[in-house]
């Protein structure tokens, strides 16, 4: 089933597989220049109280996203095993 | 005098490495309305040679106005003909995040034949974790030399200057042109393989930002150490930089006694000790705070700190159309709305930043504080409540320093649902750095660079204005009597705009000479009220209000009227300064005006009803 990054909890990995269309054209940018591209592996390190905003890691990077941001970025989460 | 070119991603090290080449001499120019700063230094070893430090970013496709000036600025310096040569700077621990940058950088320098050496910086990091970095073969790859540095121990250093100072020479691949033409999104494909097969691998790197993470972003741990960081921060502006003001008062004081006795002339006299000194003293006793607080910041900043902040902050800031950025210079506008403008710096989103300045201004400055105490004082009764639990004072104290942040939030609450300039907004996207211990000698140059912005760009309106209101305050009478100057006829003339609020003229005189500093409104309504040192001593001239028999809706309305309203030359000066448009300043200054006076006349108004 595909989801979205914002759904991933503390310790999760996953596949990028996308972005859905809603998603601003810059943000899109944006998110590729931090190395979100489809394909790439990320994993949640950090889901905080009271909705604030998430932390994840891609490859040695970790980065902060938003529900605004991270709900558009479409993921298959990886078994631990692969 | 040729010049090079120094350019990279967003906590890639390089002002570290700039301030390591040019041994820190060199000045900062900075764009007005943005927060792009361009420092420009001479090479230590190669004199001759100038070093441009631009802006970290992650991209050349701008996709805010910051972005676009910065960019804009780089491929324009790309055509002047003194540029000999780029240095592009990534980060050798994180190369997934720089080398689609870098590849923009390498086309778009090629395209205008300009060589590009890149400097795969934090080597030392890589080594301390026993990794490494195959230089030559990214070089191969790149088609652009790679040197490995370390801004951090300068080692390395050496080879970027015989780089410089070598023959420069274009890859054969873009001296004939044939990748000149390629598109970004096969640059971000060809970055990303390059990532996959140099980058480093497993988490060694991150691990102990991850451990420490798991503290400062932990729950309870990281709101008590969130807590903590933030009391200090206010304490440093609050309290640590009072004696440094004081000293700075004192000074200007004694050199004033000095001077002012041995000047004959009365009036000129009166001048040089009011207007000159009083004018000077207006900006400069905001230094210590503005040093202070950039001090401070760039502590949290370069530590890693700053973006963890910026995160437990961001939930409830979006609420009002900030984001968790805004959280610090909001906090500092507590202390004082001129540093905390500054501090506004350190938020990307253009349009997050005209949102927090916009709320700054009602944060309850420490310049409020005095009148807030007059009028507590005059007209709020001294006895307790609740069986002694609460103090009706302390209470009246509390809820107008509540206001003006309610105020605040709901100004940039409304003007974020109205106003759809997306443009210059940016997506929460915030990189959390490695945690890092920070260089005191850059950061010390900033502070003192921040300093001399506010003396040299604000500095002169707030003289001037100083100077302005003296002469209005002092003619026609030569300083005999207030009330019969210019400044007391223009309060009579504009009694009629403060009848709405049970004020007459001499609260109009303080409010208007208020407009140099608020706390100026005691000890002006002390010299009206004709009560000595006002400012220093209250007591009398609350009783003076007291048997004035003013009624308790005016004072009200004018804690109202002060909570909102911007009536202070220093943050209007460094506001129209910092976003580079007078037009905002204005904007604000009208807009806070008629807000505070239409609360104020409602809430005189409305209590009228019950008296």
């Amino acid at each position: 089933m595909d989801i979205n990054l914002w759904s991933l909890k503390s310790g999760d990995r996953c596949e990028i597989l996308g972005y859905d269309n809603t998603l601003d054209e810059k943000y899109r940018v944006r998110l590729m220049e931090f190395g979100f591209h489809p394909g790439e592996s990320v994993s949640c390190l950090q889901s905080l109280a009271f909705g604030a905003p998430k932390v994840y890691r891609v490859s040695n990077t970790v980065f902060s996203l938003d529900d605004e941001v991270a709900s558009h970025v479409l993921v298959r989460i990886t078994p631990p095993h692969e | 005098m040729s010049k090079v070119l120094l350019i990279g991603s967003p906590n890639s090290g390089k002002s570290l490495l700039f301030n390591r080449l040019t041994g820190l001499h060199h000045k900062v120019a900075n764009f007005p309305g943005i927060t792009v700063d361009v420092s420009t230094g001479r090479l230590q070893d190669l004199p001759g040679m100038e070093l441009i430090d631009f802006p970290g970013t992650y991209s050349l496709q701008a996709i805010s106005a910051d972005e676009r000036v910065a960019v804009d600025y780089f491929e324009r310096s790309l055509d002047d003909d003194e540029v000999s040569h780029v240095l592009c700077v990534v980060d050798a621990t994180r190369l997934e995040k720089s080398l689609y940058f870098t590849l923009q950088v390498i086309r778009e320098s090629a395209r205008h034949g300009k060589p590009v050496t890149v400097l795969a910086n934090m080597m030392d990091v890589l080594e301390s974790h026993k990794l490494s970095l195959d230089v030559e073969q990214l070089a191969q790859a790149l088609q652009a030399p790679v040197l490995p540095v370390s801004g951090r121990s300068g080692k390395g250093l050496k080879a970027v200057v015989g780089a410089l100072k070598g023959e420069q020479v274009l890859p054969a691949t873009w001296a004939t042109g044939q990748s000149l033409e390629v598109p970004d999104e096969q640059l971000r494909i060809t970055a990303h393989q390059l990532a996959q097969r140099f980058g480093t691998r497993g988490d060694v790197l991150i691990r102990n930002q991850t451990r420490l993470d798991g503290i400062f972003l932990h729950s309870l741990a990281g709101g008590f150490a969130f807590f903590f960081i933030m009391y200090l921060l206010f304490q440093s502006i609050f309290t640590w930089a009072a004696p440094l003001m004081d000293a700075v008062e004192y000074v200007l004081g004694t050199v004033a006694n000095w001077v002012v006795p041995m000047i004959g002339n009365q009036t000129a006299r009166d001048f040089t000790s009011d207007a000159l000194f009083g004018g000077i003293g207006a900006f400069l006793v905001f230094v210590p705070q503005i040093f202070i607080l950039t001090f401070v910041i760039g502590l949290l900043e370069d530590s890693g700190y700053m973006a963890r902040a910026a995160l437990i902050c961001h939930k409830p800031l979006r609420l009002f159309g900030l984001t968790g950025k805004s959280f610090i210079p909001m906090l500092s506008g507590v202390a004082c709305a001129i540093p905390a403008i500054y501090a506004a710096r350190a938020i990307d989103s253009p349009r997050k930043r005209l949102l927090t300045y916009m709320a700054i201004p009602l944060m309850p400055c420490s310049a409020r504080l005095p009148v807030y105490t007059l009028l507590i004082a005059a007209f709020i009764p001294a006895t307790t409540g609740l069986g002694g639990l609460v103090g009706w004072q302390g209470l009246a104290m509390f809820a107008i320093y509540f206001f003006g942040m309610f105020c605040g939030l709901l100004v940039t609450a409304l003007v974020s649902r109205t106003s759809k300039d997306h443009y210059n907004d940016l997506p929460f996207v915030l990189e959390l750095p490695p945690y890092r211990l920070p260089s005191l000698k850059p950061l010390l140059r900033n502070c003192w660079n921040r300093s001399k912005h506010f003396v040299t760009k604000a500095g002169k309106i707030i003289f001037a204005v100083t100077v302005g209101v003296w002469v209005l305050g002092y003619f026609p009478n030569f300083g005999a009597d207030l009330g019969t100057s210019w400044l007391g006829h223009l309060g009579h003339f504009i009694e009629p705009l403060f009848a709405p609020l049970g004020l007459d003229w001499r609260y109009g005189v303080a409010i208007l000479s208020s407009f140099l500093a608020r706390e100026v409104f005691v000890g002006t309504l002390g010299t009206i009220f004709g009560i000595e040192s006002a400012d220093e001593q209250m007591a009398p001239l609350v009783q003076h209000i007291q048997n004035s028999d003013m009624a308790l809706g005016s004072g009200i309305a004018l804690l109202v009227f002060f909570a909102i309203a911007l009536q202070c030359i220093s943050t209007l000066a460094i506001l129209s300064k910092e976003s580079g448009s007078s037009s905002l300043a204005v904007k604000m200054f009208a807009g806070y005006f008629l807000f505070a006076y239409a609360a104020a006349v409602a809430v005189y108004q409305f209590t009228g009803l019950f008296t």
